[in-house]
């Protein structure tokens, strides 16, 4: 798999490569190298060493309020076995349950709407029969637009339990003002909040889906319409392989994202893990940890057990590519 | 040729340029369209969250303090504030060095202090203190309360912090256990005269660090009620007297928590005036309730309250690390628990609490509740109370089954940072900012004098402010600083900042969500659990 994801990468240039270089080619090598050299250093002083810093901390005992009083000891794998067995992070009983259950129960209702929400928007988009297209499809991109922390805010309005205007709405409509939902700040509510909040955000996965629908050749469709296929039948052998790699592509994304979870319980709930710790997430556990508790060994430890959750799934994604993902032009293997 | 030079200085100048701006960064970061680890700038969440959020009190002893925080320059955040007042306090310090005289860095950002009526005056009092000798310059180090605890643990953590420190309740000392300088030697070798405090307060301080502070600003702790309230339904006030009985239905009880949950349920009333213990009561439609904590929710608020204070931490070092929270303190959360959620409720649920209608968690400045029990600094927040035209008035704390009334004390003091090059000096000012310059800093924090003479200076600018408030009232508080906890509520605990938050994250879990959905012996021992896990992370 790692060969195909190579497969069209230039080859790194070798010593030896360098040293057959023509004078000129040398040249152009060292302007090339001097004009990426901004990027260069920015990324070794800014991502390279604080990756390797947070992977020094996480097998030390690093706590800033230490100070000068204590010095910091390597501790080998003890921040590890801490985290192996942190209730915390694992927990998936009682009330106050683990981070990573929270981040993954989340994603487990978050991403098919993430996913399943902008397809369906998108191929209804790609209707010949809808009337004001551009209409439509600026309309539903341009929630994207806004900064998400506005519109997180603005969801926290119109989502208050006393003064915004859906509960309002649920109560002209003859529900009972006791039976509204108190949305964010119910331990049963707050998750479909965030959905919706989340739903705020799908102009660009549409647009995406959209991009790809548009380019499944319409000759492929008269094929299967002379074949006799019905519509479900047409997008399940068309539509969805022609776009499946559009599908991946937002799939990887949407997994990656909802690991990365952070700034609307932080924004919505203050960071506080409300209701009753139902709203701390990994990442924003992981945030706290570093920044509020300022145990930073452990915050890196947790740093790079997200890397890897989040590496072992993507690979995962990668890996059953090869079954359900088509590459027009291209063979399954 | 020319031209050639001159695009490879241009080059050059851009690469310059690239990486200055690299280096530099955005004076006004956009805003990231979708969340990510490294998108969240520490900025983002203020420490404050911890502690005033819509729901929660200001941590006890910052309390009176967080809200007014100064108003912060248009274009600056409130880190870059910080920097600058480092920055100039540093150039304050190597002046004072060059003068011959020995500096002293006063750090104020970790409680109150904050605000732009605050810092004039102790400004004021910095000034009065260099005009008063020769030979200690105090300098003032004003830093934002949102970047105040960062700031700190990063001057400390590079062996720059500063020589005083405050001032600062036990929850932000806390955060810098281990970093404060045991007073003992100091107060010997000055001969500092403690005996101008409550031998209780002075002890209060002493933990198993030693003498870590001295008392200066203290809150001690009573029962607000409404007496209209009470007036309405035919009860009795609470007493003002520690030992007095309270007379229910004709007939002297004690006044203990039992007597207090009674009185509570008869002034839980709902929409159709029944209260708490009437047939047709609606829980589902209060409109009153008898009790609010008040912001004194977390677990072990309650547990000392109820059942008084205990240490709660055994073991010595990381890895051996235990928790041990007396039974007492479970069965007080269960209480509140009830309180909330039994047959006859006295208290409000989450949902109720955080709604519009009972002042976002502010029940008692709402009117709605009819007695809260909260630290003095309660005062400080009551403006619509007063403004709808309500009174208010304070009894004493109940006692427990056995007669013994278990108090608490918010206390906001300063500190002396355990590396100081000066600790001689820095105990002269600090001794100086908690007698004489308290003069001047106590009526500005809203703080009562922890030394008793100068007592009624305060509670006659309070009745300036509240002028029904009787003067038993302002006597129960005096008495209620017979009873600190000690050791304190906000005790140190390892990992403090994270093990307190598991605390708040419990009592949130209870607030929001009833009975049938939780099972509290079960949550409870979850608690105690994860307390053992954070404790020796």
């Amino acid at each position: 798999m790692f060969q195909e994801l190579n497969r069209g990468l230039p080859k790194l240039p070798t010593i030896r490569a360098y040293r057959e270089m023509t004078p000129l080619k040398r040249r152009e090598m060292r302007e090339g190298l001097l004009y990426i050299s901004p990027w260069l250093i920015g990324f070794f002083v800014f991502t390279f060493l604080p990756i390797l810093a947070s992977l020094i901390f996480s097998f030390m005992n690093l706590r800033i309020t230490d100070g000068i009083t204590s010095t910091p000891k390597f501790v080998g794998l003890d921040n590890y076995a801490q985290m192996v067995k942190d209730p915390q992070i694992w927990s998936i009983s009682g009330g106050t349950r683990g981070s990573l259950w929270i981040t993954l129960f989340f994603g487990a209702i978050s991403l098919p709407v993430g996913i399943l929400l902008p397809l369906g928007i998108a191929l209804l988009m790609n209707a010949r029969s809808l009337k004001g297209q551009m209409v439509f499809r600026s309309a539903f991109y341009m929630p994207y637009i806004i900064p998400f922390v506005a519109a997180v805010f603005l969801w926290g309005g119109m989502l208050n339990p006393e003064s915004g205007w859906i509960n309002r709405a649920l109560i002209s409509l003859g529900v009972p003002k006791e039976s509204t939902p108190n949305w964010a700040n119910d331990v049963n509510w707050v998750y479909p909040t965030y959905v919706i909040m989340g739903i705020w955000g799908i102009g660009n996965a549409m647009l995406i889906f959209l991009a790809g629908l548009q380019g499944v050749p319409t000759d492929l469709y008269d094929a299967a319409k002379v074949d006799g296929a019905n519509g479900w039948q047409s997008f399940w052998k068309v539509t969805f392989p022609m776009i499946s790699p559009v599908i991946f592509y937002n799939l990887v994304l949407g997994v990656v994202f909802l690991f990365q979870y952070f700034l609307v319980p932080l924004v919505v709930n203050q960071g506080t893990g409300r209701p009753g710790g139902a709203t701390m997430f990994f990442n924003l556990y992981l945030y706290k940890t570093f920044f509020t508790f300022q145990n930073m060994s452990y915050g890196a430890t947790m740093a790079w057990l997200l890397f890897f959750l989040i590496l072992i799934v993507t690979v995962f994604l990668f890996w059953s590519a090869k079954y359900w993902v088509y590459y027009a032009g291209d063979k399954r293997s | 040729m020319f031209v050639k030079r001159l695009v490879s200085l241009l080059a050059l100048v851009v690469i310059a340029s690239l990486l200055l701006a690299a280096c530099g960064g955005a004076a006004q970061p956009a805003p990231a369209p979708a969340p990510a680890a490294t998108e969240a700038p520490a900025a983002v969440e203020p420490v404050a969250t911890e502690a005033p959020a819509a729901t929660e009190a200001p941590a006890a002893t910052e309390a009176p303090a967080e809200a007014p925080t100064a108003a912060p320059e248009a274009t600056l955040t409130a880190e870059e504030q910080a920097v600058i007042a480092s920055a100039a306090a540093a150039e304050e310090v190597k002046a004072a060095e060059a003068a011959g005289k020995t500096p002293i860095r006063w750090f104020v950002g970790v409680g109150t202090g904050t605000s732009p009526d605050q810092v004039a005056i102790q400004e004021e009092v910095v000034k009065d203190f260099n005009a008063s000798q020769d030979k200690i310059q105090l300098v003032l180090e004003i830093v934002p309360y949102d970047a105040g605890r960062d700031t700190l643990a990063t001057q400390i953590a590079s062996g720059a912090g500063p020589d005083i420190v405050g001032p600062v309740g036990w929850g932000g000392s806390n955060a810098f256990y281990g970093q404060w300088l045991d007073l003992t030697e100091q107060i010997a070798a000055s001969g500092f005269d403690v005996s101008v405090f409550d031998p209780a307060l002075v002890d209060s301080f002493q933990t198993e660090e030693g003498q870590v502070g001295l008392p200066f600003a203290v809150f001690p702790s009573a029962v607000y009620f409404v007496p209209e309230y009470f007036d309405e339904v035919g009860l009795e006030y609470p007493p003002q007297n520690y030992g007095d009985k309270y007379v229910l239905d004709g007939e002297e009880v004690d006044w203990n928590w039992d007597t207090f949950t009674e009185v509570a349920k008869r002034l839980t009333i709902d929409v159709n005036g029944f209260n708490a213990t009437e047939e047709g009561f609606d829980p589902t439609q209060i409109v009153q309730v008898g009790y609010s904590p008040q912001w004194q929710t977390h677990p072990n608020y309650f547990g000392v309250f109820h059942a008084g204070s205990d240490y709660i931490v055994e073991g010595k070092e990381k890895g051996s690390f235990s928790v041990n929270l007396p039974e007492g303190w479970k069965e007080a959360v269960q209480w509140a628990y009830d309180g909330m959620y039994g047959e006859q409720p006295f208290m409000a649920t989450g949902p109720m609490s955080n709604s519009p209608e009972f002042g976002n968690g502010n029940l008692f400045n709402m009117g709605k509740a009819a007695m809260a029990v909260t630290p003095l600094w309660y005062t400080c927040c009551l403006a619509d109370f007063v403004n709808a035209g309500l009174e208010f008035q304070a009894g004493v704390l109940p006692t427990d089954a056995a007669g013994q009334v278990h108090g608490r004390v918010d206390a906001d003091t300063f500190r002396i940072w355990k590396g100081t090059k000066h600790p001689a000096e820095a105990f002269a000012v600090l001794s100086y900012l908690i007698t004489t310059g308290g003069d001047k800093l106590l009526p500005v924090y809203g703080a009562l004098p922890a030394i008793p003479e100068k007592q009624d200076a305060f509670f006659a600018k309070k009745s300036e402010q509240y002028p029904f408030v009787t003067p038993e009232t302002w006597e129960v508080f005096k008495a209620g600083l017979s009873y600190p906890d000690a050791p304190s509520a906000e005790q140190w605990m390892p990992n403090w900042n994270e093990a307190f938050a598991r605390g708040d994250t419990l009592w949130d879990l209870l607030q929001n969500t009833p009975p049938s959905q939780l099972k509290f012996d079960a949550e409870w021992q979850k608690y105690l659990d994860d307390l053992n896990v954070i404790f020796n992370k």
